[in-house]
């Protein structure tokens, strides 16, 4: 074994999971926030059932999104996650007007109406065509109902990765007519399956707070880059920035 | 934690504080920090369902069902309790909602969404204070607000008027809270 395998940073050789782990989620990773802007990798082993705290993660996807969003007088912003006081405030101080549409919690509550709505009345379930894109198609009808172009922005965050496939397409179908031309979409993948869930909102121009909470939907799939681009196929231009804790932030213009 | 120095470097100490107070109590009472403790409210109870026109000029507390309109004077608060279910659009100069409300809100000074709040509408105030766990499904217009002359003294004209009408049946609302 080479001088840098046994410190655990070498090039080939047989890598044990061990090392793997070092590199990944080491002490320092966990405790240095400053040092290491991404998020705390998931912890190995007993101490996983600790309750983890909201961190910090340093965004450069919002920076560029700020960036863009830069020079207007009074933008219009979709923020598709919960409605958080500070998300709220740090865009309404600077001009924005905010729609807000917590869509995975409405999917949810979708879910749940559908299921009652059959557990109640079985003749349901046969008027209603329950195909993932029929469901998804119900869905629509009631959600994202806003005038086309009316938006400069949408904070998508990472909504994709715990949507159905069939919604996915339609969600994004949706936000690119809802977007006027330049318009940004910020989204976030996973690069692997995430292990907790977690709901992000705005502290600063760079920084993003990860805040967990109980899991509201699974998580469906993890995006390859060839098909996120497809799924933005209608856009002009998409810039990703990845995160040590394997989170692609991107941006899409349209 | 993150609450306290993001509050600081935010500018925003004063929601904060007021976020985390106005949890606490559960009824609309004087100790609430957001209304003028001198004054009473009118109250709408649990167990009362009003179709129809509400405005008033003085602060009224809503936990029963109201769907219509609701509309107080410039200097009233209305608060939606966690029993509240309000299918109507509200304007006063102050709003906090624990309940549900569907509807266009306008709040000229200020607007608290509770943790057990729910919005679904158009929303438009001078300053907005959301509690973790609140929802709001619409859009919001928040800033300084132009108080319209015109429409307060609507509200208080209507008000007034109504108040001055003989009333048929004890009203549960305030002197200054009318139901149409």
């Amino acid at each position: 074994m080479s001088f840098l395998n046994k410190l655990g940073i070498g090039v080939g050789g047989p890598r044990t999971t061990q090392g793997a782990r070092h590199e990944v989620s080491g002490p320092i990773h966990l405790t240095s926030r400053a040092r290491t802007p991404g998020a705390p990798a998931p912890q190995a082993g007993p101490s996983r059932g600790a309750v983890e705290g909201e961190s910090n993660r340093l965004s450069n996807g919002l920076k560029e999104l700020l960036w863009n969003l830069d020079g207007l007088e009074r933008g219009t912003l979709l923020d598709l996650g919960p409605a958080w006081q500070t998300t709220l405030s740090f865009f309404i101080e600077r001009g924005f007007r905010v729609s807000s549409e917590d869509i995975l919690f409405a999917w949810k509550s979708f879910l749940n109406e559908e299921e009652a709505r059959l557990k109640q009345d079985f003749a349901a379930g046969e008027t209603l065509e329950m195909t993932p894109s029929a469901r998804a198609t119900r869905f629509m009808k009631e959600n994202l109902q806003y005038s086309r172009s009316s938006f400069d922005a949408v904070l998508l965050w990472d909504l994709l990765d715990y949507l159905e496939q069939a919604l996915v397409k339609q969600v994004v179908a949706s936000l690119t007519e809802l977007l006027r031309p330049g318009g940004v979409v910020f989204a976030m993948f996973h690069s692997k399956k995430p292990e907790g869930f977690q709901r992000y909102r705005v502290v600063n121009s760079n920084t993003l707070q990860m805040v967990p909470t109980a899991v509201l939907c699974p998580p469906q799939r993890v995006y390859q880059n060839r098909e996120i681009q497809d799924l933005f196929g209608r856009y002009r231009t998409m810039k990703s920035f990845i995160g040590r804790d394997q989170l692609r932030e991107t941006l899409f213009i349209k | 934690m993150w609450k306290r120095e993001d509050a600081k470097s935010q500018g925003v100490a004063e929601n904060s504080s007021v976020a985390s107070g106005f949890g606490k109590s559960q009824s609309f009472d004087s100790s609430n920090s957001f209304s003028d403790s001198s004054r009473s409210a009118a109250t709408i109870g649990q167990g009362i369902r009003i179709k129809g026109e509400v405005s008033g000029t003085e602060d009224l507390f809503v936990d029963g069902f109201v769907e219509g309109k609701l509309n107080l004077a410039a200097d009233c608060c209305l608060t939606v309790g966690p029993n509240g279910n309000v299918k109507a659009d509200l304007v006063a100069r102050e709003i906090v909602v624990r309940g549900k409300v569907e509807g266009k809100v306008i709040a000229r000074d200020k607007l608290q969404i509770g943790s057990t709040g729910e919005i679904t509408g158009e929303v438009q105030t001078g300053r907005l204070v959301i509690e973790d766990g609140a929802t709001l499904r619409g859009t919001v217009e928040a800033g300084r607000m132009e108080v319209s002359k015109a429409d307060t003294k609507a509200v208080a004209a209507a008000a007034t008027s109504t108040a001055n009408k003989p009333s048929p049946q004890p009203t549960v609302l305030g002197s200054g809270t009318a139901a149409h």
